[in-house]
């Protein structure tokens, strides 16, 4: 059976549910006659037309702000960000109009449309194509966010969104666009969002990640088992709602957690997390949920791949918790 | 049917008019509206500029948080608004535009309740007063970031446009929103898909206390639409029918696929910013009185009392009227008491996450 890697998996589940609902449109740079820059838009602008594949000028308050309004009128939009980095010219678009365009309006109007970017560093991008803004997205109420790290739940997360009458802020993570190949699930494969993945089962030390660093993650618990480690391996896979129970469940039982994220330290996600945890099940713990994060720099060009939290940086972090 | 004299040129040095301030009618075509569409119009503004009375004495009372003077705007806010199908059309307001809203069809009650943000407010007491919306009407709800309605109105336009309803969406705002990025991205994207989007700027010369001179190196508002390969037009928006016909024709052309335009209405705002607003740090006295001497409702008035339209006696039952209608809207706004406190924690998403009733329990106790 035929293979796809992420970038394709995307552009698939595009064209599916195009194909399944007329309504569903697509807006952003690049996405029409040249397929998107990543290719995760192909041939969709042959086969559905100007119409629906639309080539926005170089806007992103005009592309978010349109996927509202389109929205509102009855569309579906899926809005690309060419860059995650670039989302802040279309910041206030998504956090003051689209956020809380059913709160506002008493549930009169609502916004069932995507934004997706690619998102992450380790492709010698620098300040500007390589950052993790999710923090953001997940700090603003009425915005649900999702951060794949494989083709599968590519497919399945992007689907769900579609479908979801909330907005949705899909991140993918861009170094993983071609690194892996998978077997798609049908055209009506979903994940749930809010449903985390346990990739492994463990008793020594819980391992919670997502998006890029999921490939870290799992360099660094190939390691552990060969030094007769057990770890019990997380990929959160949604970020807004995140799945407070499978986390909480396996950190309860296990009593040490590892966090980790490429993202800048202070205030990201796994902030939310170990708060949550040290709130949820302290006298549980075994040691304190430990952190290994991106730094809190601009993203840099020279040091790309020490920035990104590798697999000793993890190592070293679950040794400190195995110490307690 | 718009005849061929009713088409207005774009870009003209001077406001256009169609009434001039004694009244008297100055267009070269004749006027096809009837005895009560002409005497519609006048109640409309009349509505509007009562209202505006009341929503200010109700905030001096205590019983609403805030006021958008919209005195002065009348005339473009009503003529814009019955240029429009409503409830066909998609209309796209700022903050100012309460006769707007009224004359579009909102009921008063629902504008009062928005605003004294009781149970009776369709939008559950959500938002500050001043920022209605109406799903029957289709008028996307108000949010303050200025111009950020922009870009979502030429969307709603860009959907129109493949649905091919004949449907237009206007999008209204001041003058300070023609600064932002959000109105150039919006405008932009307008001209690049030929959407059929009107864009409507009553220009009343101040953004809160900034004037024109600072906000913008353009000689008005209208000459901005070049830029973005569309006509604009320049109005004389104390003109109640000036607005009207230039309106009525741009709406019409943008109707039949011609493409989007910019309207730029003249006008003055009599009051303040807003109620938190001292306008006498940076307006001269002068400079009100002699705008009020050019009352968009005063100047209308004189025009229908020299074709018999209107008199002293129908002027008072029309206030009377209306005001009994305002007094009975506000009742019923108050009579509905307050809104629950748990209806602050739905509507941020379409189901109630567990995070969030979590949080909701935590506070009811």
């Amino acid at each position: 059976m035929a293979t796809h890697t992420m970038v394709q998996a995307i552009a698939n589940t595009l064209d599916s549910e195009m194909a399944r609902d007329e309504r569903v449109v697509v807006i952003g740079e690049d996405v029409g006659k040249r397929g998107g820059v990543f290719l995760a838009t192909e041939k969709l602008f042959d086969k559905y037309g100007p119409d629906r594949v639309i080539d926005s000028p170089l806007s992103e308050a005009a592309i978010i702000g349109a996927a509202l309004g389109m929205s509102v009128y009855g569309n579906r939009p899926v809005a690309e960000i060419q860059f995650a980095d670039y989302v802040y010219p279309g910041f206030d678009q998504l956090v003051s109009q689209v956020a809380k365009m059913r709160y506002r309006s008493g549930a009169m109007f609502h916004a069932p449309l995507v934004v997706r970017m690619p998102a992450g560093g380790g492709v010698r991008g620098g300040h500007h194509h390589s950052q993790n803004p999710e923090s953001h997205f997940v700090h603003t109420a009425g915005l649900k966010v999702v951060y794949p790290s494989t083709p599968s739940d590519a497919a399945g997360l992007l689907r769900s969104a579609i479908r979801d009458e909330d907005p949705v802020v899909v991140m993918e993570p861009k170094r993983l666009y071609r690194s892996v190949r998978e077997e798609l699930p049908g055209d009506d494969h979903l994940v749930p969002i809010g449903k985390a993945k346990v990739l492994r089962e463990g008793d020594d030390v819980v391992l919670i990640s997502y998006g890029g660093s999921m490939a870290e993650t799992n360099k660094a618990a190939a390691a552990l088992l060969e030094q007769k480690i057990s770890p019990h391996v997380i990929d959160l896979r949604s970020l807004q709602p995140w799945d407070r129970t499978t986390v909480l469940e396996a950190v309860a039982r296990v009593g040490r957690a590892v966090l980790v994220s490429e993202a800048p330290r202070t205030v990201g996600v796994m902030s939310e997390v170990a708060a949550t945890i040290a709130e949820e099940v302290l006298d549980s713990l075994l040691a304190p949920p430990l952190r290994v994060t991106g730094f809190d720099t601009p993203y840099p060009y020279a040091q790309d791949r020490e920035y990104l939290p590798g697999p000793n940086r993890i190592l070293k972090a679950v040794e400190r918790a195995l110490s307690y | 049917m718009i005849r061929e004299s009713q088409s207005f040129p774009p870009f003209t040095e001077e406001p256009i008019k169609v009434i001039g301030e004694a009244g008297e009618w100055l267009a070269p075509f004749e006027l096809d509206l009837d005895d009560e569409q002409l005497k519609g119009l006048y109640r409309d503004m009349l509505t509007g500029r009562l209202a505006d009375e009341r929503l200010i004495r109700l905030q001096r009372l205590g019983k609403s948080s805030f006021v958008a003077p919209a005195a002065g705007h009348e005339g473009a806010q009503v003529g814009v608004a019955h240029a429009l199908k409503a409830g066909h059309d998609w209309l796209f307001p700022y903050y100012r535009d309460l006769s707007l809203v009224l004359a579009y069809g909102l009921p008063a009650a629902e504008f009062i309740a928005q605003t004294m943000g009781t149970r009776a407010d369709p939008a559950r007491g959500r938002q500050m007063p001043y920022h209605p919306g109406s799903k029957e009407l289709n008028i996307f709800t108000v949010a303050s970031p200025i111009a950020s309605h922009i870009p979502p109105a030429v969307g709603t336009a860009l959907a129109m446009k493949l649905a091919d309803r004949s449907q237009v969406t206007l999008v209204s705002f001041g003058d300070g929103a023609t600064s932002e990025g959000d109105w150039h991205a919006g405008i932009n994207l307008a001209g690049a898909q030929g959407a059929p989007i009107v864009f409507a700027c009553q220009n009343n010369g101040y953004a809160i206390s900034v004037d024109l001179k600072r906000q913008t190196g353009s000689d008005n508002i209208a000459v901005k639409a070049h830029a973005y390969g569309m006509p604009g037009y320049l109005v004389d928006g104390m003109d109640v029918l000036a607005s009207y016909y230039v309106a009525r024709d741009v709406v019409q052309r943008a109707r039949e696929g011609v493409g989007p335009a910019l309207i730029e209405f003249v006008v003055y705002r009599y009051g303040g910013h807003s109620s938190a607003d001292d306008d006498s740090r940076y307006r001269p006295k002068q400079e009100v009185e002699s705008w009020r001497r050019r009352d968009p409702l005063q100047r209308f008035r004189r025009f229908l009392e020299r074709r018999e339209l209107w008199s002293e006696d129908e002027d008072l039952a029309a206030r009377d009227e209306i005001n009994e209608m305002l007094a009975a809207a506000v009742r019923a706004a108050e009579e509905a008491g307050p809104v629950p406190l748990e209806w602050m924690f739905e509507d941020v998403y379409e189901e109630l996450p567990e995070f969030l009733a979590k949080q909701r329990d935590e506070l009811l106790g």
